[in-house]
């Protein structure tokens, strides 16, 4: 099963340290939340674990063998991303996109054959965008193209997906629907995660990053306390635990306390 | 499947169309010729029907064979290696806005051209030292932009464009500095009429080069359409779906220049068929570079075989420069497309 890990990562962006040493591990189907305030450096510890950044010192390793020696081709096979909602504006049909997901199984000329089709329809059958195959991607709503983004990353055949604030600038239905798909899937999964009360709900490890470093690390429950919010997020809160065993963190406005 | 079908049929159309082209723009020229006689000489050099006495030689042959025949193959090589080359800028640069000119490329042809007009450099390369030079100059510039772009930190769209702009003014300056410098009425003019692009130069020797390297550089880029299609997502989701762009942008950027640059060594430069042919494409195909590409390279080829007709027709007697006629028909083409829909890479409408 995948082991991916993180180990004393620093990071320098412009000469501010925005990651101070900071270490982190997931694996075996585990669904593994990453929180933090704006700014803590959970972004960019995600962006080190997925290859976009070079960490300025310490190592990412899956299975024990270091980020590194993974050719791009060979990582993203590995793991799959679905990042930030961005708008693309071009004409790509919804197959056309989840195609790309196949792209690092595939040589430089090789050509798209039966295989990677049926997995393309398995992956959009699963968030549920089948019958949007012919539609053109620019034409979908946010969710839907984040769906679709999701069904890309599923063709890639990863056991590990990391999801970074795939749920931003969604509505809440959204936010639910993509996650529940996601949970379902049973894979090792990274996410960070914006909103306390989606990390509640799915994750079921937390690790709170803060000013470049981790603050602390366990299950939503054990780790998302009155206090705890109060001192990494500076905002008053009481915790609520719902018919379904759910915890809710409510939050109360600053002309109240 | 049926969007797949539609796609072929496109295929089969503009292939048709292509070849009707050809043998209707090879029947019309300045000197009157009957369509009788055209065919005659072309069954003859191709299948050797005929006789050879009478037709294997003579002015009708040359006018035929040597005039009219390669300037037709010109057209669609140059029609298609910029419809091509446009398709490629537009991905590595991110921005449906660019040409196969836009990194440099025209400004260092220019130079290498004037260079070679106004002082006489080159005369080594033989005959066609203003295209040599114009070839060196367009490969030049691309190899100084891709080096300038990747000082202090990797190449980035975004890079590599502000290097173009910044390798363009300067090769500017010098072409004016030269033509200030020398001045001569007589020179200028032949640059002038240098950079309003001519497929009249087409002779068969050049054709040799010029035909494999367009026709093979297509044949590459229609290889590596997933590539060019994650170049539209930018260089994060490249990355998480497995490439990274970087080596394979200055790669591209290479390939092309060097098929701009035996376009502009055979042609001079012609304007906006590398600007106007990829969106009008994307407006039948989508996005997709599977389909972009060799629908581009056809159309572009039957749009400069037609372009190249009314150039030799429109004015009786006399010839207009192609460059003058793409961009008089290209600048409303784009306008229109740019009114019509909301501009971009196709996207909402």
């Amino acid at each position: 099963m995948m082991q991916i890990r993180a180990e004393d990562l620093k990071m320098n962006i412009g000469g501010t340290e925005i990651l101070k040493g900071v270490s982190i591990g997931a694996g075996d189907g585990g669904f593994i939340g990453v929180i933090g305030p704006n700014g803590s450096g959970k972004s960019t510890l995600l962006k080190c674990i997925y290859r976009v950044l070079n960490p300025t010192k310490g190592e990412v390793s899956l299975n024990g063998k270091p980020l590194h020696t993974y050719s791009f081709k060979e990582s993203a096979r590995e793991m799959a991303v679905v990042a930030q909602h961005n708008y693309y504006n071009f004409e790509f049909s919804v197959r056309d996109v989840v195609l790309m997901g196949r792209s690092p199984h595939k040589r430089a000329m090789e050509r798209d054959n039966a295989e990677d089709f049926k997995i393309v329809d398995e992956a959009l059958e699963k968030v549920g965008m089948l019958p949007f195959k012919d539609r053109s991607f620019s034409t979908l709503s946010g969710g839907e193209q984040q769906r679709v983004i999701l069904a890309r990353a599923l063709a890639q055949k990863t056991n590990c997906l990391i999801l970074d604030e795939p749920t931003n600038h969604l509505d809440i239905k959204y936010q639910l629907q993509l996650m529940d798909i996601v949970k379902e899937l049973n894979l090792t999964v990274i996410s960070a995660v914006h909103d306390l009360n989606i990390a509640t709900m799915y994750c079921d490890k937390i690790f709170v990053v803060k000013d470049g470093n981790i603050v602390a690390f366990g299950s939503p429950a054990d780790v998302l306390t009155k206090e705890f919010i109060k001192e990494i997020y500076e905002v008053d809160a009481e915790l609520l635990t719902d018919k379904n065993g759910l915890l809710h963190i409510l939050y109360s406005p600053g002309r109240y306390a | 499947m049926k969007k797949k079908a539609s796609y072929i049929t496109i295929c089969i159309v503009l292939l048709a169309a292509l070849g009707v082209s050809l043998l209707a723009a090879v029947t019309i020229g300045s000197s009157s010729l009957t369509i009788e006689q055209v065919y005659e000489i072309i069954l003859y050099k191709l299948f050797g029907i005929g006789d050879g006495t009478a037709l294997g030689a003579g002015p009708v042959h040359d006018v035929v064979w040597y005039i009219r025949m390669p300037r037709l193959i010109l057209a669609l090589l140059v029609g298609m290696g910029l419809s091509v080359c446009g398709v490629i800028m537009q991905a590595i640069v991110k921005n449906p806005l660019a040409d196969p000119y836009v990194l440099g490329i025209s400004s260092g042809a220019s130079l290498g051209a004037t260079l070679s007009i106004m002082l006489g450099v080159g005369v080594a390369l033989g005959a066609n030292a203003v295209g040599g030079m114009a070839f060196l100059g367009a490969f030049g510039i691309s190899v100084a932009v891709v080096g300038l772009a990747n000082v202090g930190g990797r190449a980035n769209s975004v890079k590599l464009l502000l290097a173009g702009m910044a390798l363009s003014a300067v090769c500017s300056a010098f072409s004016n500095f030269i033509v200030y410098l020398v001045n001569d009425k007589d020179k200028i003019q032949t640059v002038t009429y240098w950079m309003m692009g001519s497929l009249a130069g087409a002779k068969w020797e050049n054709m040799a080069v010029i035909a494999p390297v367009i026709l093979l550089g297509t044949l590459f880029f229609w290889t590596q359409h997933r590539t060019l299609n994650l170049m539209l997502l930018g260089d994060e989701s490249a990355v998480t779906l497995g490439t990274d762009l970087h080596r394979w942008r200055q790669l591209y950027l290479l390939v092309s220049s060097a098929m701009v640059g035996f376009i502009v060594y055979s042609s001079g430069m012609i304007g906006f068929v590398g600007l106007i042919i990829p969106h009008v494409v994307r407006m039948i195909s989508g996005t997709d570079h599977k389909k972009l590409i060799p629908l581009s390279a056809l159309v572009g080829s039957i749009f400069l075989i037609w372009a190249d007709v009314l150039c030799r027709v429109v004015i009786h007697g006399a010839e207009l420069p192609i460059g003058i006629l793409t961009s008089i028909i290209g600048a409303p083409c784009f306008i229109y497309l740019m009114v019509r829909r909301r501009y971009g890479f196709g996207g909402n409408e």
